[in-house]
């Protein structure tokens, strides 16, 4: 699936988490500001994970040399 | 720009981000309600009081003797707790409340018990004693009994040979019996004995002084008592033997007496006759049961006694503690010119004042005072305490953070981003889905018993691990999203997301050995492609995305820390800091690590085969030079040189401007005042804690050799701090290696054979070296590794920690270990 079109399913997964932490607690604006910061930072390094070991192997430049007995 | 930063300035702000707001606050509180006014802010703790007697010693406070009273009564519980235990009621015991007794009565009614309780703890030592002498007394009688009466006989013979040599004079003994003959005989003969009991341990040491004492002249038997005695004296359970000694004449009796006492062996007269030896025996008998009675009497009284005290015994003790933290508090504070009120100073939140005040509305009302308390806000010269309110949650990572040094007051607090990126870099150090799975399984289990673990006394290691479950939670959740994507389940590989992108060049897969597979379609969806594992060149190519990975990370995390350094500048109204050190450290960090990560990108993208060293390197040593094949894109050798300008300027722009400017700045503020004051203007003792300005001395060369510190702190670690990161890279292989041993060289070896006893000694094997090396020993080095790069590189581009933290004054704050 491209990487553009995962990308946008992470936003997607990020946007709907915070709205789900915004119905289910919402206790007042400050802490709902933690929240969403919260939702944001962990969506943005799930993100960055999965993205910098996704583009390391689009372009490899070496390819898997099986080994004896396999 | 402009818009940007009103809509910072209009979002609300985050209570955790930034500590609450304290305020200096005076209270003026007549004395009568003094002690009232501080139980009810201690049940409320959101004041901390300073202390204004800080030079007394505790003898001179005001206080001293309710705080000596407090002790003395805290000492009695502590003695009846005591007592509780040894007579073994704890655990039956249920507490019961009752409303609360004055202080007074209390103490009272403490002294009363202890009497009590120390009365009857005599009264049943000295029964015991007597009960014990008693059984020795009885035993003898037992044992030595069987004695004299063979001894008897065999005196006879002896006194045969001894009369006809001694007493051939007195004719008249042929005509008294037989019996009466034996008696004088044995009268005046001089034939005696003692009896007693000794320990058995010194018996043999015991015949033999008395042996050489009498010169041999005396007749020794003993016999084994049979049963544990307990010693009237040690009350300790002993093995004993009965002896009894004849000898004669006077002279031996002394000695003999005095041997026993220095032996330690008890003597007991036992009459010869045996009709009186029963009758004593049956006296001493009746007399051992009657203490009997007396002795369970004793105890039952003493155990009820005990049980009505522990019924209070916890209620009593929280309120001696309270007390005495309430008689410590007022300690803290001062008394008036007038000697009718104490005045105390304090730190509270602004959000906490009006709950303040009503407590103190209520202490004054509750005890009937004319006066009511004053409350007002001061001026402080010293920087406030730090506090966040945390809940469960957050609580655990606040720690974290505060271990390393508490915040400033109000500037911005890493704890917020702690929450997340923590375990985030921890995951990125353990990933393997099957290790976090069982991580979150433990985790699980530690919140599922929240609430039956906190009540409970916990060791060390079991507190900090029941303390930082969330922390555990969230570890857990991020390491299965890492393994999902290092695609590592105990270090094996799964086709979770679709088939691999390589394949084999032919049908034949004949040079999949020597040339490898090849790609043939886009990269594997989510995570490392599971071909890779067990090939040959699987470590160089993890190798290498690891470690890129590990740039990536690090450059994005000391981005965040340098821009929530902008953040505090901007707070604290510092333009001076924008301009000089956050502008000049963001263009320094990012032309030349930023640029390195473009770089990193800009390769993966295009399958360049540039050497990226190379290209890092020759910018420095070469930068003018054509780049040959090590040219990723178009205009590159004129943007390093253009970066490695920028990177040059940046350094005197952090160094230089900030000093000048600030000794500017520090001459226009106090133009015309530089000499010295002819009245000393700064009184600290007039009026404590009302704001003066304080007329500082600018040192040039302080200031400029800490910018001089800070400038280098930040240029070289730039370096070293980016090739920190790269422990993530090197924990990630160091457990990947360690799960791939335990399950190729382990599992897989036993697996291999066909018996069941090896196949289950392999598996019990890997089950332990997967539960205490991978999952026990690097947890703890991935925590501790994530810890670091926390507190040093990413706290470092930021944070002063130089606060101190707010500690009310609170009843529910005092531990069991202030006793």
């Amino acid at each position: 699936m491209g990487f553009l079109v995962t990308t946008l399913i992470f936003s997607v997964v990020g946007i709907i988490a915070s709205i789900c932490s915004r119905i289910c607690c919402n206790r007042g604006p400050s802490a709902n500001l933690l929240h969403l910061t919260l939702v944001i930072t962990a969506t943005v390094c799930c993100w960055m994970m999965w993205a910098i070991v996704y583009i390391a192997q689009m372009k490899p430049l070496i390819v898997p040399i099986l080994s004896e007995g396999e | 720009m402009e818009t940007m930063e009103k809509f910072i300035d209009n979002l609300s702000s985050m209570d955790l981000m930034r500590s609450e707001k304290m305020s200096l606050v005076q209270l003026i509180i007549p004395v009568e309600s003094a002690h009232r006014a501080v139980s009810y802010l201690g049940e409320l703790g959101l004041l901390q009081f300073r202390d204004l007697n800080a030079e007394k010693s505790p003898f001179q406070r005001t206080f001293v003797n309710q705080v000596k009273r407090c002790g003395e009564m805290s000492r009695k519980l502590r003695f009846f707790k005591d007592q509780i235990i040894k007579a073994g009621l704890l655990s039956s015991i249920h507490p019961v409340v009752e409303p609360d007794v004055e202080l007074e009565e209390l103490e009272i009614q403490l002294s009363e018990h202890e009497h009590e309780l120390i009365e009857m703890n005599s009264n049943s030592e000295k029964l015991r004693q007597t009960y014990n002498e008693l059984m020795e007394f009885k035993i003898v009688l037992l044992k030595a009994g069987s004695f004299l009466v063979s001894s008897n006989n065999h005196a006879v013979a002896e006194e045969m040979e001894l009369s006809e040599n001694v007493h051939s004079n007195h004719s008249y003994d042929e005509a008294s019996s037989l019996i009466e003959q034996e008696m004088r005989t044995a009268d005046q003969s001089g034939l005696r004995f003692i009896s007693g009991i000794i320990c058995k341990s010194k018996a043999l040491r015991f015949e033999r002084m008395l042996f050489r004492a009498t010169r041999g002249n005396m007749l020794f038997n003993q016999a084994p008592a049979g049963e544990e005695i307990m010693d009237p004296l040690s009350a300790e359970k002993v093995e004993k033997t009965v002896f009894v000694v004849f000898f004669s004449g006077e002279q031996a009796r002394t000695k003999i007496l005095k041997i026993c006492e220095a032996f330690g062996a008890h003597c007991y007269p036992v009459p010869d006759d045996f009709s009186k030896q029963r009758q004593i025996t049956r006296e001493v008998s009746s007399r051992l049961s009657e203490l009997e009675v007396t002795l369970d009497a004793g105890i039952r009284h003493q155990n009820k006694a005990l049980t009505s005290i522990g019924y209070h015994l916890t209620q009593w003790i929280t309120m001696v503690r309270r007390e005495k933290s309430v008689y410590d508090t007022l300690n803290m504070l001062n008394f008036d010119v007038t000697k009718k009120c104490l005045v105390g100073e304090g730190w509270c939140p602004i959000f906490a004042k009006a709950k303040i005040q009503e407590a103190l509305q209520r202490a004054t009302v509750d005890s009937n005072s004319q006066v009511g308390i004053i409350f007002h806000v001061m001026d402080a010269l010293e920087s406030p305490p730090t506090y966040f309110r945390t809940n469960h949650f957050t609580n655990a990572y606040q720690e974290i953070v505060d271990a390393y040094g508490v915040a400033r007051y109000q500037e911005a607090n890493p704890a917020v981003y702690t929450v997340i990126t923590f375990p985030f870099l921890f995951a990125v150090m353990f990933g393997d889905w099957g290790h976090g799975i069982c991580l979150l399984l433990g985790a699980l289990v530690l919140i599922a018993r929240e609430s039956r673990i906190s009540t409970q006394k916990l060791g060390s290691f079991m507190e900090m691990l029941f303390g930082g479950r969330y922390v555990l939670l969230l570890m857990s959740l991020f390491s299965i999203y890492c393994g999902l994507i290092y695609n590592e389940f105990f270090s094996v590989p799964f086709h979770i997301f679709g088939g691999s992108a390589y394949k084999c060049r032919d049908a034949t897969c004949s040079d999949a050995h020597s040339a490898g597979l090849i790609k043939f379609r886009d990269p594997y969806p989510f995570g490392v492609d599971p071909s890779w594992r067990g090939s040959r060149s699987e470590l160089p190519f993890l190798n290498s995305l690891k470690m890129k990975m590990s740039i990536l990370l690090g450059v994005a995390q000391m981005n965040l820390g340098i821009i929530l350094s902008y953040f505090n500048a901007r707070f604290f109204h510092n333009s001076l800091d924008i301009r000089y050190q956050f502008v000049p450290q963001m263009i320094f960090l990012n032309s030349l690590f930023g640029y390195l990560s473009l770089l990193i990108i800009i390769k993966w993208c295009t399958g360049s085969q540039a050497d990226l060293y190379h290209v890092m390197i020759y910018m420095f040593l070469s930068p003018t030079d054509d780049l040959g094949d090590n040219e990723l894109f178009w205009g590159q050798r004129p943007l390093q040189i253009v970066l490695l300008l920028l990177a040059l300027v940046a350094v005197p722009w952090m160094l230089f401007p900030k000093p000048f400017i600030l000794k500017k700045l520090h001459s226009e503020r106090f133009q015309g005042r530089n000499y010295g004051m002819l009245i000393s203007e700064f009184d600290p003792d007039a009026e404590p804690g009302s704001a003066r300005e304080h007329h500082e001395e600018f040192n040039f060369s302080e200031v400029f050799v800490h910018q001089m510190i800070h400038s280098i702190e930040f240029v070289l670690g730039a370096v070293s701090n980016t090739a920190s990161y790269l422990r993530l890279w090197a924990l990630s292989l160091a457990h990947s290696e360690l799960s791939t041993v335990f399950y190729e060289k382990v599992l897989l070896l036993a697996w291999g054979y066909d018996n069941i006893v090896i196949r289950l000694i392999g598996l019990a094997v890997f089950a332990f070296a997967t539960a205490f090396i991978l999952l026990m020993m690097e947890t703890l080095s991935a925590f501790l590794h994530a810890l670091r790069l926390h507190w040093v590189e990413f706290q470092n581009k930021f944070y002063q920690g130089d606060g101190y933290k707010f500690k009310p004054f609170s009843f529910a704050l005092i531990t069991d270990d202030d006793d």
